[in-house]
């Protein structure tokens, strides 16, 4: 295996409660998601189909609680001179690069579950929508703390649009 | 009216002129052209008239019932007349004032509104020119300020709005000039004068034998053919009817669309940038600014590798959609309507001057790539250098897509399981347009791994910007000095700060 997704950094992994939230969070969006889609397939098409895809539902709910440890322990941030590396990702590996300069805004948000074990997410906007450079699952502290630096080093390194 | 903008209180009591048209007015407002509305409701009753119409036309699905003559008429009148008066009352309410200190933009009757431009906020100014206004020598000027909404002002006579675009483009540059109130000679087929260069000029003639060689046409050509055939083989001889005449008069609408939108389609570039002048019916001249194009996408269909025609599009902040209509009045995103390799290397140097893509080392995909992409692997390519990511697709229709390291926002590596196992991975640049999304597939993760580090540095290197012919603004810090290799020289740069100072724009 290459370090083609971890290159030398020094690179921050989120904290273990982060795997609960995750699993509460796959359980609750899952389920919700499932529960609709089976009722509605139940009462127009059959109710046979209907539970057919309720245990689909159930096994990828299963997957998805099962999958998130693994997940959370491949998620990784480093914070380098001049730039933000992300990098996550099991089947689909992904390492993302975001420069600081290119900065636009950087937004914290904490849905209901995060904020229940003290969480919070962090997201560096730039103008592409396609960047995505979110962190989950930060202690609050921490998510403002590397929000207050994304800042300074946006405002120090700021590149031209 | 020359004097240095005073502060930002309004009116400056100086700048009323003692014997002007308006004494009691604060200001030299101008209002659009007295025929504004009646082109208006010009307008209207011509698409009426078209989409009406085009219910007479046989098309497939037998007559159709329509209300009678008299009715249709005048319902026709009625809908013109009342565009006519919305025209009055939008022409009515409408002024602008554009000199030496102000750039300001009044509109609504109901909602008022007044929208003030910063000079050096101006992005880029077109000239539009609709065929019903084009009849009576008017055309429509647009501002762009690089929101979305852009300012119109509609309709001036010709020469003044090609006067106030020039002026507005050359305060947009940060220099104070005299307004021009002079009209220039010009043509009513383009918008050049002596001083400028013409830089990419496409004839007719190249666009027709473009359009009909082009995917698109064939496209349309091999569905008509399904359908006829299909109807055929199941002996319906009434398809033959049904299927080819919306694929004759589709094939028409696409080739003349194509040629009249691009008529005499000339790159040209003036002492303060660059414009496309284009258009039969209706002229569209706009003005491109190079600093705001984010990525450009050469493309080729099938035929064009026999006749060596390229097209390019570019994304541009603020200008939406890369455009599909060619016809479309207005701006479009076109760079290149179809052209040779020479007009694209032109085309390309006057947009990115510090850049030669054709000197960027592709590396092909390597072999394994096939797998993943059976068709387009042979083509497969990608490269940098210090200015430009050039990645290659396609397999029928071939792609090249450009994207300056400077517009790159971020840059992203992805692997998938099957990618894994064959040891590639695929690169992704984001930038901030959303339509030409540049990315290179079954790159050799190795050759990934080794050129990792350098990819991300150049996102955030200070290199002089590459839309900028050296005589603008310069390295914003001293950080460059590993990228010195193509670059203008030491004293260049020393200029190049100069003018940064001096001109204190962007």
């Amino acid at each position: 295996m290459t370090d083609l997704f971890t290159p030398a950094a020094a690179w921050q992994r989120l904290p273990d409660r982060y795997v609960t939230v995750r699993r509460l969070g796959a359980l609750a969006y899952n389920l919700i998601a499932a529960v609709i889609v089976v009722l509605t397939v139940g009462f127009l098409v059959d109710w046979r189909w209907g539970g057919a895809l309720a245990v689909a539902g159930l096994a990828w709910t299963g997957w998805r609680v099962y999958r998130a440890g693994r997940w959370v322990r491949t998620f990784g941030y480093a914070e380098r001179e001049a730039d933000l590396l992300i990098t996550h990702g099991l089947w689909n590996k992904r390492l993302t690069a975001i420069p600081y300069g290119r900065m636009l805004s950087v937004n914290v948000e904490s849905g209901p579950i995060d904020r229940a074990w003290g969480l919070a997410r962090v997201e560096l906007v730039t103008a592409s929508v396609q960047s995505a450079g979110h962190v989950p699952g930060l202690q609050q502290a921490h998510a403002a703390a590397l929000r207050d630096r994304l800042i300074a080093a946006g405002e120090a390194q700021a590149l031209p649009l | 009216m020359t004097a240095d903008p005073g502060p930002a209180g309004y009116p400056p009591p100086d700048v009323v002129p003692a014997d002007g048209p308006l004494p009691s007015a604060t200001k030299l407002t101008e209002r659009p052209h007295p025929l504004t509305p009646f082109i208006r409701g010009w307008v209207v009753l011509l698409a009426l008239v078209i989409s009406i119409g085009r219910e007479f036309l046989p098309n497939g699905e037998g007559p159709r019932q329509l209300p009678p003559v008299e009715i249709i008429l005048l319902g026709v009148a009625v809908l013109a007349l009342g565009a006519a008066v919305a025209g009055y009352v939008s022409w009515r309410f409408t002024r602008f004032v554009i000199d030496a200190d102000v750039l300001r933009v009044d509109t609504g009757a109901i909602f008022r509104r007044s929208v003030r431009v910063a000079f050096d906020k101006v992005q880029s100014i077109d000239v539009v020119q609709p065929f019903a206004a084009r009849l009576f020598g008017l055309a429509e000027l647009q501002i762009d300020v690089g929101s979305h909404e852009r300012s119109k002002l509609r309709y001036l006579s010709l020469g003044r709005a090609y006067a106030l675009r020039d002026y507005l483009l050359t305060r947009a540059r940060g220099y104070q000039a005299e307004e021009a109130t002079t009209t220039r000679s010009v043509s009513v087929l383009t918008d050049l004068h002596e001083t400028d260069e013409v830089l990419v000029q496409v004839a007719p003639q190249t666009l027709l034998l473009a359009a009909v060689t082009s995917h698109e046409f064939w496209l349309i050509v091999l569905s008509g053919v399904l359908f006829v055939g299909v109807g055929l083989a199941i002996g319906q001889w009434w398809v033959l009817l049904a299927a080819g005449i919306p694929t004759i008069s589709g094939l028409f609408g696409f080739v003349s669309r194509r040629v009249t939108g691009q008529f005499n389609y000339t790159l040209s570039r003036r002492e303060h940038g660059l414009r496309i002048a284009r258009g039969l019916t209706s002229l569209t001249s706009q003005s491109l600014p190079a600093r705001r194009i984010q990525a450009a996408q050469l493309s080729q269909s099938p035929i064009w590798r026999l006749l060596g025609f390229y097209r390019i599009d570019i994304e541009v902040i603020g200008w939406g959609a890369v455009t599909d209509n060619e016809d479309t009045s207005g701006v479009s995103t076109i760079l290149l309507p179809a052209g040779t390799w020479a007009q694209v290397q032109v085309a390309l140097a006057a947009i990115w001057p510090r850049a030669d893509f054709t000197t960027v080392q592709l590396s092909p995909a390597p072999q394994r790539a096939r797998w993943l992409h059976p068709f387009s692997g042979p083509f497969l390519r990608w490269g940098h250098d210090q200015y430009l990511v050039v990645a290659q697709h396609g397999w029928l229709v071939r792609r090249w897509q450009l994207v300056p390291h400077a517009r790159v926002q971020s840059v992203r590596i992805t692997q998938g399981p099957v990618s894994r196992r064959l040891g590639l991975a695929d690169l992704e640049f984001h930038t901030a347009g959303m339509h030409i999304a540049a990315h290179a597939s079954g790159v050799d993760a190795e050759v990934v791994l080794e050129r990792q580090a350098e990819l991300m540095a150049l996102l955030h290197h200070h290199s002089p910007d590459l839309s900028e012919s050296g005589s603008a603004i310069g390295a914003p810090d001293s950080d460059n000095s590993g990228m010195a290799g193509g670059q203008a020289g030491p004293d260049a740069l020393r200029a190049d700060q100069a003018e940064a100072t001096i001109s204190s724009t962007e």
